[in-house]
């Protein structure tokens, strides 16, 4: 499609959103393959912890996952013993404010968006919310991402059990 | 000095809690009783020493951090003068607290209900229109008021709001050297705790942290799956092999006061080639082994490397020190508590090493750790399963006939045995039953009150007896 005919870019937005969409419900029905299938070969899935803008090689993070660590997290929530995802968290989330940042339409950049997730587990509902930003890339012809930051607009509070793929 | 006037609704209705606890069980009120839980407060958080935080939070002038005593607001603040204070949150005119939030830093705490001003010492130092108070207001009696006993070891800042406690010294006793095992693991023997905290909520009574090494294999089932796949993952690296086994060298330890120990020291020796070969494959790795045994000597370093910090200890009735971190325990209700996390990080090594602590840490760690949300998970659990109450006894009677006691006190048993969990009700009913301590602030227990008949005995008695 040519430029004139989208002006705004919004098909390669709306391209963006499904991308983000579809990784949305792949995480909130814990479809843990299908979900790492999605990322590049090089991972970084990242929760920041006490304020946004930390730097990991000094403080600590909720998650701080390249692909061993991530790959072993969702080794983990697949045995049969991941008592904290047993049962699992029923999830739905919705994704909004989608926006893209220095982003290049043939190789791609950065993405933020907003995220609400309502979590409900043995009767608690829990709410959980924040800003996402995602790293996507052209990869072997398709959209994968490379970077995922969730900062959660609680992430200095007291919190329970977030052993879901946020 | 005058009676300080105190009210205690919850006593007329508070059971025997010395018949709680005897030799290998305890009474599931003492986890689920709300009247036991207000005693816990006032007996044990608001009797005897807390841990309160450690100087490196508060490293300039000015730096504090916000805790909690039992249910009182503190301060831990370095003045101008270098020391670092314990003050309580409140300021002396009409209550507001001077300080919100985890910390920060502040010269001046401003309390801005009518604007009075403290020094980071806790001195008063303005207040607004201070010539309506008269020739007889003195404002220097006037600075924020303080616990009455503080006390630091090797930098952790601990308080009491009972003056009538043994001295710091006497109530750390046998966990002195396991704290230095934290702390000399650093090259330069100090520990910098500025790394951030994870905080954690789960609905449950804040003694079910305990110290447990039999849930491991149960508890930690899918952790150990994982570890099997890559022996380096994570806390993997230091916990090779399987310390969690009887037949190993691993032991409970029950240093006295309430100090309890998972000792994996003997079992973590063994792996230390394995462990030094990771720490050769971190940048400054090297240096680090070579600058131990430069300080400690073969043996030593070997020891303080092996364990990486972890000396695996809780200290009553608040601290834990385990893996890479410290915890604090804060109890909320009898059915809800509040379990913070500072990963620790050592002073004299390179900022690799540093960030495999913290990347250690936060593989088991925190709220999507792989390991602390499944604790927090069975800690519900038994919470729940308590108010079960035809028989309201849980069993902490493993290994009892094969504990060694030691000259000095110690008990030990094997890494499964519940050594552990007997020494901290051991201190639990100690603290819940001691007078002086009921007299803390009150000047003795009021009539009706708590009142502790039930001896712990050494023969557990059988179940139809205390019906």
């Amino acid at each position: 499609m040519s430029r004139t005919a989208d002006p705004a870019g919004l098909g390669l937005v709306r391209g963006i959103e499904e991308f983000l969409y579809q990784e949305a419900e792949l995480a909130d029905a814990h479809q843990y393959p299908e979900w790492l299938a999605l990322w590049t070969p090089e991972v970084l899935y990242w929760v920041p912890c006490n304020a946004d803008e930390i730097d990991p090689a000094h403080q600590v993070s909720l998650i701080y996952d390249d692909r061993p660590r991530l790959e072993e997290r969702l080794f983990r929530l697949q045995t049969k013993h991941a008592h904290s995802q047993n049962p699992r968290s029923r999830l739905t989330r919705t994704v909004a404010n989608v926006r893209l940042r220095d982003f290049d339409p043939g190789r791609g950049g950065v993405v933020t968006s907003r995220f609400h997730l309502t979590e409900v587990r043995l009767d608690r509902l829990t709410v959980w919310a924040g800003r996402q930003q995602h790293r996507i890339e052209r990869h072997e012809g398709v959209w994968r991402m490379r970077e995922k930051r969730i900062y959660l607009v609680n992430n200095d509070s007291p919190m329970g059990n977030m052993t879901f793929i946020i | 000095m005058h009676q300080a006037l105190q009210f205690h609704p919850s006593r007329a209705h508070t059971p025997d809690v010395g018949a709680l606890v005897h030799a290998g069980r305890v009474h599931s009120a003492a986890f689920t009783d709300s009247g036991v839980f207000d005693l816990e407060i006032e007996r044990i958080f608001h009797g005897t020493w807390l841990y309160i935080g450690h100087t490196s939070e508060v490293p300039q002038h000015g730096d504090y951090r916000t805790r909690r005593m039992g249910r009182q607001p503190v301060l831990m603040m370095r003045g101008g003068d270098g020391v670092v204070r314990v003050l309580m949150n409140r300021c002396r005119h009409r209550g507001g607290m001077v300080c919100e939030g985890d910390g920060g830093n502040a010269k001046h705490l401003r309390c801005w209900f009518h604007g009075w001003v403290y020094d980071a010492a806790g001195n008063l130092v303005q207040v607004p229109g201070v010539e309506a108070y008269g020739p007889d207001f003195d404002q220097k009696a006037m600075g924020l008021a303080a616990p009455p006993k503080v006390g630091e070891y090797r930098g952790f800042v601990f308080a009491s709001l009972n003056p009538d406690v043994p001295s710091l010294d006497q109530h750390l006793g046998e966990a002195k050297p396991v704290i230095d095992l934290m702390v000399d693991a650093a090259p330069a023997g100090a520990i910098r705790v500025n790394a951030g905290v994870h905080k954690t909520v789960y609905s449950g009574n804040w003694k079910l942290v305990g110290m447990d090494g039999y849930h491991v294999h149960y508890v930690h089932a899918s952790v150990i799956a994982a570890w099997n796949r890559n022996p380096e993952a994570g806390i993997a690296a230091t916990h090779r092999g399987d310390p969690f086994d009887d037949a190993s060298a691993s032991r409970t330890r029950d240093l006295g006061n309430g100090h309890v120990m998972l000792d994996l020291t003997a079992h973590r020796m063994s792996h230390y080639g394995k462990f030094s070969e990771m720490l050769l494959r971190t940048k400054g790795g090297a240096q680090y082994l070579q600058q131990m045994q430069d300080k400690h000597g073969q043996e030593r370093a070997r020891l303080l490397v092996s364990l990486a910090g972890d000396p695996h200890v809780g200290i009553y009735p608040n601290l834990q020190l385990i893996n890479n971190q410290i915890r604090i325990i804060n109890p909320l209700a009898a059915g809800h508590s509040e379990v913070t996390m500072f990963p620790v990080l050592f002073e004299g090594v390179s900022d690799e090493i540093n960030a495999l602590r913290i990347r250690q840490h936060e593989s088991f760690y925190g709220p999507a750790g792989a390991g602390s949300p499944d604790d927090a998970e069975i800690f519900e659990r038994v919470q729940g399963g308590m108010m079960a109450q035809v028989n309201p006894w849980i069993d902490i009677s493993r290994g009892m006939h094969r504990e060694e006691h030691a000259a000095n006190g110690v008990i030990t048993g094997r890494i499964s045995d519940e050594v552990t969990q007997r020494g901290q009700m051991r201190r639990w009913r100690e603290l819940m039953c001691a007078p002086e301590n009921a007299q803390g602030s009150t000047g003795g227990i009021a009539p009706g009150g708590a009142h502790c008949t039930g001896p712990e005995t050494a023969q557990r008695p059988a179940p139809e007896a205390v019906q």
